[in-house]
């Protein structure tokens, strides 16, 4: 060994190890989820090219026939391709479940927003204002709404569903909004001079969206959820707007008959629906928490 | 004497998403009965790991790869969880860094420690468990323990809380005491009061015990014999006096040379450059190469084996071997002849330790403070920046009840000066800045700042975009002061982007770069999230983000507060350097006196809301009037043992304390509180 | 610190009395807004038929030519008295209506209730114990297939499979007709309902119980619990699971109308005699008085429970004391 190994070099740079991510990119994402959402909505958005009847036309000829070759998924008691009405009445559940949530989760922002930046009082004074509006069961709220607005359509119900759907997101948006508006950078931008724009779009903004992502997917669904339940119970769309809540209204009649497929074919794609954006909901809630166990 | 704890080759390694943290590596060591030993080294070194580790409390995740542990004589390191539970508590028990988080919220302090009693002994009747509470509660020097031990941890001080997590780890009378951090979120002088029950119970109780530390200066007083753990490892260990009168490991010498008792009297402090690695892929060879200043060529090559120098004192660095002999002459040649600015921490000579009192050692360092005081532009002539008037602040706690957190302060900085305001937390200092930066409105009195009276509404608006570039705020909590979503370009950007300022220097994006550079963070950082960073450059960030308006004004809360005490220094050295560069004025806040020194020209030190003493740096280092301000100099930790042990931590008689005095000028320039 | 107690509970009611007139009175502008004739629900097709002078002399007799406003005084009035109105469809008193459905509700939705209660415990707490395990894999799979299916289609499936295939239980009503007092054929026809009540809710409370012991768990106080040489089962349930049973305690009781409404959805598919077809069938024939009780009882529920709940937080659980005054200084702070 030569001595100049034990010369004095002093401080070189350390050699940097690549970062190598042990996991890959999609280990823990929910793909298997997406991956079907996504066939769904494909399916349900380019319904035209799936449907292989006119989901409307009620071919009298076959009523309540059990899936077969022709009618793939049968025919309900009006003589529709269920087949057909999936894809078709799947836009309009899905549609109306993405409506309802923007509309709730425009005015939970707002409410939210306001009651988290206002003085002490007035975020009292809208706290109390939601408990009372909570009070109020959702469906009976429903109820009455829809009665106000009248005969339903694709956008009363979507109004109905997403003005009765927005107080939790209120609540969460409020605490964000109080927590972040409470914070040192925040305090920071203050001292700075940043305006209520400037802090608002900075700093508010990106720190409540991925808080309450969680709560807006879940909000589709059980926006969709509501929709299937009211029109189920005939309070919500007509028989003749289909959706996979009509189609299930049909089910009593099913029930009678022993017509199972009425009731499985429609309510399995509802149920595979909710099913995947319930993981991807708590995929985005997850991954907050990471540590470990102490127990 | 037989050995109570025997590790050997002991390796702990994490599976993590990035891959596999090797958190302790091959390490080895022994603990006699009735010994306190002391580990040492940086967050991040494993050292907390290591005594988790000990006692199978380990995460999930992480697992022993290799080595054993024997406690008197028994190899526990296959014993499972069951077996585990009988032996904690009894044989081992542990005492954590957090007491605001250790102890179960819900549950009254009495029934925690009574639970402790009963876990091991499950028959005691319940007269002799209420008796044996009372007897521990009294052991750790809680008073009035029989009312004390029906409240709840939140009724707690910190102090307090960490007196309860002892009398619990002690209740089975444990053979060792694991103490992992239990100073290091406490205030200042009651770390000095814990430090003292924890070697009188060691003397009374004869427990042993490993204290965990970042800071060598808290342990010297305590040790018997100290590990200094680096990337996982022991890279030197020895009895007390061996390893700070005569360390051997290069990293030693940087531990002990950065800790300000030592540069105390000299311009700066001495800094370990940079942090230590990341121990998912520990560097090859001696992991502390790319910090050390003296490494050899060898060290980036292959790993040093511990190299004995006494019997009890081994270090694992090259320079000890004898191919080296050379270069060691070479280095103490260097160590010896250079100027106090290279100096080196085993030139802390025993003979320096005849003088005992504390009062004296301030009188030792023979005044080299010199430019200061001297400079024309600080000196007393300088216009008044920010003229503090009558400052009081109330918080309501209830209705009836209101806290005075700043009670009646009054101060002024000059232009071009560094002003220090020292307390413990809950004095009132942050208050005081944040009334100084309008974050809050005071209940009463005045702030001037060029002038112009910031807490009157209207002067503020006509003034307000100037008051606001003018002025700057650092945090101490880097983590929550940075916006986590935003990268550290917009961070530093920011405030000339609210303010619609051009850059100076180019772009904006080269004008972040510039301000960068000039904090020492690397180019790559830009792109970065704040999450992405250490701490110490977190508040690197939040430097350069406070300079890049040039402020005439800067008023930094406890910066330093929440890092390991070799990045203190390097932050306290950076702004020492930034402040000459841009002569700003600069008020410093801090909870204990060791760092201010080195900074300050002059310096407050507040107490229960008010100002009981305001001199120039040196007088008050070397004239201390106040009680208090005796205590706090007297609680900053030396790094030498024998001077430590000697020493008793004066307690200044905190209910004594009515407040309520007048503050008078003592010497030209020394303010202080005089209670009628 | 008696007197503080007097304060607290007059506190409570005075928020208690405000919330619900404020809710009285959205209902009733609601209610009476709303479009469609009432007169239709009172006297179906003849409204058709009537004449102008017949109409309005029907219409002053239900009280509906006045101004909304003073109609509401008027009903307020008669509401303190208890006289809640008639119902159109029923031409009975309000109460009279409900009363005799309430009862078959309260058996639903009180069954069902503590059966989540309970289960969603014990389902929570062996998750937890589990952590991570191919138990508690299996278990939150099972749970969050169950928590997505909508509960009008769990009952249609079970109906389909027990009711029409099976036939082993019956599929509609409360009780077989002409045995209304046989509680044996009552629990009989209380099974599928309730049992879709229970799964229908249940991972929602036993997931909420999982994660919040899991995150008790990695508390540091569990740490010196385990220290001291506590075992797993004394720390889970002497210190996790008494750590939440307040915020436990608090949620259910929030979540007491959230059951019930449930129920409502569950009743009209069995064709359950109980509040739920009720305010379907109010709803369908436009009974809006009886609606608006009912909107006001189960307001009234909600109302309730949520006070509770809050007690409980305040009365149960000490940190909340603490937490609070700790807010309040930061705020005053800020």
């Amino acid at each position: 060994m030569s001595t100049g190994e034990f010369q004095v070099v002093g401080i070189r740079p350390a050699r940097q190890q690549p970062e190598e991510l042990k996991k890959k990119w999609y280990q823990g994402k929910p793909v298997v989820s997406i991956v079907i959402l996504a066939l769904i909505a494909a399916g349900c958005i380019g319904s035209r090219f799936v449907m292989t009847k006119d989901p409307a036309y009620m071919d009298l000829l076959h009523y309540n026939l059990a899936p077969n070759a022709e009618f793939l998924f049968g025919t309900d008691t009006m003589g529709r391709d269920i087949f057909s009405m999936i894809w078709y009445g799947g836009k309009i559940s899905l549609l109306i479940g993405l409506l309802s949530a923007a509309i709730s989760t425009v005015i939970a922002v707002l409410f939210g927003a306001v009651s988290g930046i206002a003085p002490q009082w007035l975020d009292t004074l809208l706290m109390r204002v939601t408990e009372i509006l909570l009070s109020i069961p959702n469906l009976l709220l429903v109820i009455l709404l829809q009665a106000i607005l009248g005969k339903a359509n694709v956008l009363t119900i979507s109004l109905v569903i997403g003005v009765t759907g927005w107080t939790s997101i209120a609540k969460v948006v409020r605490t964000e909004v109080r927590q972040i508006r409470n914070s040192e950078y925040v305090i920071a931008s203050r001292c700075m001079g940043g305006g209520f724009f400037h802090i608002l779009w900075k700093h508010l903004t990106p720190n409540f969206v991925s808080s309450i992502m969680f709560m807006v997917v879940m909000n589709v669904r059980s926006a969709i959820v509501s929709e299937s339940t009211l029109s189920f119970m005939g309070i919500g769309l007509p028989l003749e707007v289909i959706s996979w809540g009509s189609m299930l209204s049909l089910s009593e009649k099913a029930l009678l008959g022993g017509a199972w497929w009425m009731i499985l074919i429609p309510g399995v794609f509802l149920v595979v629906t909710l099913l995947c954006m319930t993981n991807i909901g708590n995929f985005l809630r997850k991954s907050v928490n990471q540590k470990q166990s102490n127990l | 004497m037989s050995e109570l704890l025997e590790v050997k080759h002991l390796s702990v390694s994490f599976d993590t998403l990035q891959g596999e943290v090797e958190a302790v590596r091959d390490v080895s060591f022994s603990l006699r009965a009735g010994e306190i030993l002391a580990v040492v080294g940086e967050s991040g070194c494993g050292k907390s790991v290591m005594c988790k580790s000990l006692m199978k409390l380990l995460p999930g995740n992480a697992k022993i790869k290799a080595g054993s542990i024997c406690v008197n004589g028994v190899d526990i390191t296959s014993y499972k969880e069951k077996e585990m539970q009988k032996l904690r508590g009894k044989l081992f028990s542990m005492v954590f860094q957090d007491p605001m988080t250790s102890l179960n919220p819900t549950m009254t302090i009495g029934a925690q420690i009574a639970e402790a009693v009963l876990i091991h002994q499950p028959k005691m009747p319940p007269v002799e468990v209420k008796r044996r509470v009372l007897e521990l509660m009294e052991l750790v020097g809680i008073e009035q323990a029989e009312e004390r031990a029906n409240l709840y941890p939140w009724n707690f001080s910190g102090g307090m809380r960490q007196r309860s997590v002892l009398a619990i780890a002690l209740a089975s009378d444990p053979d060792i005491l694991i103490a992992d951090e239990p100073t290091t979120s406490l205030d200042v002088t009651i770390q000095a009061q814990i430090l003292d029950l924890l070697r009188e119970i060691q003397k009374k109780l004869g427990t042993a015990t490993i204290l965990v530390s970042h800071d060598l200066g808290v342990v010297a007083r305590c040790a018997d014999r100290v590990a200094v753990m680096y990337a996982g490892k022991i890279i030197e260990t020895g009895k007390t006096e061996e390893v700070y009168y005569d360390p051997k490991h290069p990293y030693t010498w940087g531990l002990l040379r950065s800790l300000p008792a030592l540069s105390r009297g000299k311009n700066r402090l001495y800094t370990l450059p940079g942090m230590p690695p990341s121990l998912i892929h520990p560097p090859k060879g001696d992991a502390f190469a790319c910090r050390n200043a003296y490494a050899l060529a060898i060290d980036y090559e292959e790993e040093p084996p511990m190299f004995r120098v006494t019997d009890s004192h081994y270090a694992a660095t090259w320079l000890l071997d004898e191919r080296a002999a050379d270069v060691r002459e070479q280095i103490s040649e260097a160590m010896r002849s250079s100027d106090t600015e290279a100096a080196l921490p085993c030139l802390l000579q025993k003979a320096q330790t005849g003088s005992v009192e504390t009062g004296q050692f301030a009188g030792d360092m023979t005044g080299k403070k010199t430019e200061s005081n001297g400079n024309s532009e600080t000196g007393p002539k300088a216009e008044i920046l920010l003229d503090v008037q009558h400052l009081s602040h109330v918080f309501p706690l209830t209705k009836k009840h209101v806290i005075r957190a700043v009670d009646d302060v009054s101060f002024q900085i000059r232009r071009g000066e560094i002003l220090g305001l020292v307390g413990e937390s809950g004095s009132g200092k942050s208050t005081v800045a944040r009334c100084i930066m309008n974050i809050c409105q005071p209940y009463s009195g005045k702030i001037l700042y060029r002038g112009i009276n910031v807490c009157d509404r209207g002067q503020f608006r006509q003034n307000r975009k100037m008051l606001q570039t003018d002025r700057q705020l650092i945090f101490q909590d880097s983590g929550s002061s940075l916006n986590q979503r935003m990268k550290v370009e917009e961070i530093i950007l920011e405030p000339l982007k609210v303010g619609h300022i051009k850059p100076m220097h180019g772009s904006y994006r080269d004008e972040a770069l510039f301000q960068m550079k000039a904090v020492g963070l690397e180019e790559q950082c830009l792109n970065r999230y704040p999450s992405e960073l250490s701490g110490g450059q977190r508040q690197r960030v939040a430097i350069a983000r406070a300079l890049i308006t040039e402020p005439g004004l800067l008023v930094a809360d406890e910066p330093i507060a929440s890092l390991d005490v070799s990045i203190q220094a390097q932050i306290v050295n950076l702004f020492r350097h930034l402040q000459e560069e841009h002569g700003f004025s600069f008020l410093f806040i801090a909870h204990d006196l060791a760092m201010v020194e080195f900074l300050c020209d002059r310096v407050g030190v507040m107490y229960h809301g008010r100002l009981v003493e305001l001199a120039p740096c040196r007088e008050l280092y070397e004239n201390p009037l106040h009680p208090y301000t005796k205590e706090l100099l007297a609680a900053i930790p030396v790094p030498d043992p024998l001077r430590e042990r000697a020493r008793k931590a004066t307690q200044f008689g905190k209910d004594a304390y009515m407040g309520g005095g007048k503050m008078e000028e003592v010497l030209p320039g020394h303010y202080v509180e005089i209670s009628q | 610190m008696k007197k503080n107690k007097v304060q607290y509970i007059g506190k409570k009611v005075l928020i208690f009395v405000i919330s619900v007139f404020l809710l009285s009175l959205i209902t009733f502008y609601i209610s009476r807004l709303a479009p469609g004739d009432p007169l239709v629900s009172y006297y179906g097709d003849r409204v058709e038929k009537m004449s102008p002078q017949e109409r309005e002399r029907a219409e002053e007799r239900l009280g509906l030519h006045e101004p909304v406003s003073v109609q509401y005084v008027k009903w307020l009035k008669q509401a303190v008295r208890g006289d809640f109105g008639i119902s159109y469809k029923y031409k009975k008193d309000v109460l009279e209506v409900i009363g005799g459905r309430v009862g078959n509700t309260l058996v639903l939705g009180g069954i069902g209730f503590v059966l989540i209660f309970v289960l969603a415990l014990l389902l929570g707490v062996l998750c937890a114990w589990y952590e991570d395990s191919r138990l508690d894999r299996v278990i939150c799979k099972v749970g969050t297939v169950l928590s997505c299916i909508p509960e009008f289609w769990l009952s249609l499936l079970l109906l389909l499979i027990f009711a029409v295939e099976l036939r082993w239980l019956p599929g509609s009503g409360a009780y077989t007709v002409g045995k209304s007092d046989d509680i044996l054929d009552r629990i009989w026809h209380l099974i599928l309902p309730v049992s879709i009540v229970v799964l229908n809710h249940l991972w929602y409370y036993a997931y909420m119980i999982r994660n919040k012991l899991l995150e008790e768990v990695r508390a540091d106080y569990v740490l010196l619990a385990r220290s001291k040489g506590a075992d797993k089962k004394r720390i889970l349930f002497r210190y996790c699971l008494r750590n939440i049973i307040p915020s436990y305690l608090s949620i259910m009781a929030i979540s007491v109308p959230h059951v019930l409404g449930g129920t409502y959805i569950i009743e009209t598919v069995f064709s359950y005699p109980g509040i739920g077809t009720l305010s379907y069938e109010s709803a369908r024939y436009k009974d809006y008085n009886l609606l608006m009780v009912l909107c006001i009882l189960s307001g009234i529920v909600v109302i309730l429970c949520n006070m509770v709940a809050q007690a409980v937080n305040e009365q149960i659980d000490p940190r909340i004391r603490a937490t609070e005054i700790m807010q309040e200084t930061e705020e005053t702070k800020r």
